[in-house]
């Protein structure tokens, strides 16, 4: 492994002032730059250790979730915030890599991945998250969907430092379902992830609020907007559930690799999209609970 | 590069040792500190076979640069029973022929305990999800389930030296 310089900075000033001379990279739960580095994939001069920063916290204040960066898989596994408020993303949480990856690696670290396949990024694109960044100017707050610009790449700046995840509470008769379909059961990389949340009006039918979005089947974790638009204001029904899937598969641009082909991905998200959307109905109508 | 000195606390035994930035803590502990019983297999976090228990959690050590476990505790196989006094997931392994080749062994061992110690009952299925980290390309894992089954029940029941 070539050699770098580590530091453990202790506050985010530090972090960032750190951050700011050149060749230095963050390191956060390891479970990716450590690959990299060993690969030669990358090559910084010095390591910013984020562990000893305050950044490790689920706090709910307000009607807003606050998960830290730091935050690992594991830890929002076990958050009852999490589970109770944003069982999607609790439930991307468990299908992550195994016990040592989730005990490792970092909800920030994932997000800053930016890989297509990120299996947080789709439950926190439907609960409309935002992400706080700090940089040497003071703090910036940008919606997740903004955050994600291409394969790997992320909106941060050089020097810039995620340090912070919210999403608002969920309204009443709102159900949300995370699916991923992967090679096998475990330590996998996602051929199609899909987040579903619907929020249903005071009838019980009427798609009052609608989100879907998908990892591994673009540059980018992306929503499925023409998908959502079938089901904003109307009537929900199984045919209408089946017309936003079909739409879905259609909107999104996925490519053929090791994994599956594009052919394989597209007809697998219009599953995916469907089941997830038909459980988040049945839980916005109080017929199933979360993690059912 | 600058070497820095640090303790690791492993095993309950404090060592003050000099490691490089660079210097991964399945390496330190196999090379400088000789618990050889750490397996290094595929070094990318897939396999499992270097997995330690940091602070009582399992971690791959492969992917963790040893400064990191500065000021944790590092169990590593060599901790979880002694020859004269096998811990019962070991008594259960060998017992139910749970260990073929063995490379996957104290990785498996150590995600065994960390389950058992949060979760005395577990179900096959929790079992199998709290290996799920562990590759054994020999055993099938079948007799692995069977062992960690036994071994709970056998530490529940007050049977065995945990």
């Amino acid at each position: 492994m070539p050699s770098f310089e580590y530091s453990t900075p202790t506050t985010v000033d530090q972090a960032i002032a750190l951050l700011n001379q050149s060749g230095a990279s963050a390191l956060a739960g390891g479970t990716d730059l450590l690959i990299h580095l060993r690969a030669g994939i990358v090559a910084p001069k010095q390591l910013v250790d984020l562990s000893a920063l305050d950044l490790n916290y689920v706090r709910k204040d307000d009607g807003i979730i606050r998960i830290g960066a730091m935050t690992t898989f594991a830890e929002i596994l076990d958050s009852d915030v999490v589970r109770r408020d944003l069982p999607c993303l609790a439930e991307s949480a468990a299908e992550i890599g195994a016990v040592q990856t989730r005990n490792m690696a970092t909800l920030g670290g994932n997000l800053c991945s930016a890989v297509p396949s990120a299996d947080s990024a789709p439950p926190l694109l439907v609960y409309d998250a935002r992400v706080k960044i700090a940089g040497s100017d003071g703090e910036r707050l940008v919606p997740l969907e903004q955050f994600f610009v291409g394969p790997k790449k992320n909106a941060l700046k050089p020097g810039e430092l995620l340090i912070e995840i919210q999403a608002s509470v969920p309204l009443p008769r709102t159900g949300a379902r995370f699916l991923k379909l992967g090679r096998r059961k475990a330590m996998s990389l996602a051929v199609v992830n899909v987040a579903a949340r619907l929020t249903l009006g005071q009838d019980h039918r009427r798609v009052e609020n609608v989100r879907i979005a998908l990892g591994a089947v673009a540059p980018t974790p992306r929503r499925a907007k023409r998908a959502e638009s079938v089901l904003q204001g109307s009537d929900v029904s199984e045919s209408l559930i089946d017309r936003a899937a079909r739409a879905a598969a259609d909107e999104i641009a996925p490519i053929s690799d090791l994994r599956a082909t594009a052919t394989f991905r597209r007809e697998s998200s219009r599953v995916l999209v469907k089941r997830a959307l038909t459980h988040a109905w049945q839980m916005a109508t109080g017929e199933t609970k979360p993690n059912d | 590069m600058i070497e820095r000195q640090i303790e690791l606390r492993v095993n309950g035994q404090s060592f003050t040792i000099l490691v490089k930035p660079q210097d991964l803590l399945v390496d330190v502990l196999r090379d400088q500190l000789g618990f050889t019983g750490t397996k290094k297999g595929c070094g990318t976090g897939e396999c499992g076979a270097c997995t330690i228990l940091l602070d009582g959690k399992p971690v791959n050590s492969c992917l963790m640069p040893a400064l990191r476990a500065r000021n944790k505790d590092i169990i590593t196989i060599e901790g979880l029973g002694t020859p004269e006094h096998l811990h019962p997931l070991q008594q259960a392994f060998i017992e139910n022929a749970a260990v073929q080749c063995g490379f996957c062994a104290p990785g498996m061992l150590l995600s065994a305990k960390a389950l058992l110690d949060a979760n005395s009952h577990p179900t096959e299925t929790e079992i199998r999800q709290a290996i799920s980290g562990n590759l054994c390309r020999c055993t099938g894992y079948a007799k692995i389930v069977q062992a960690v089954k036994a071994a709970a029940q056998a530490m529940t029941q007050g049977d065995g030296n945990p």
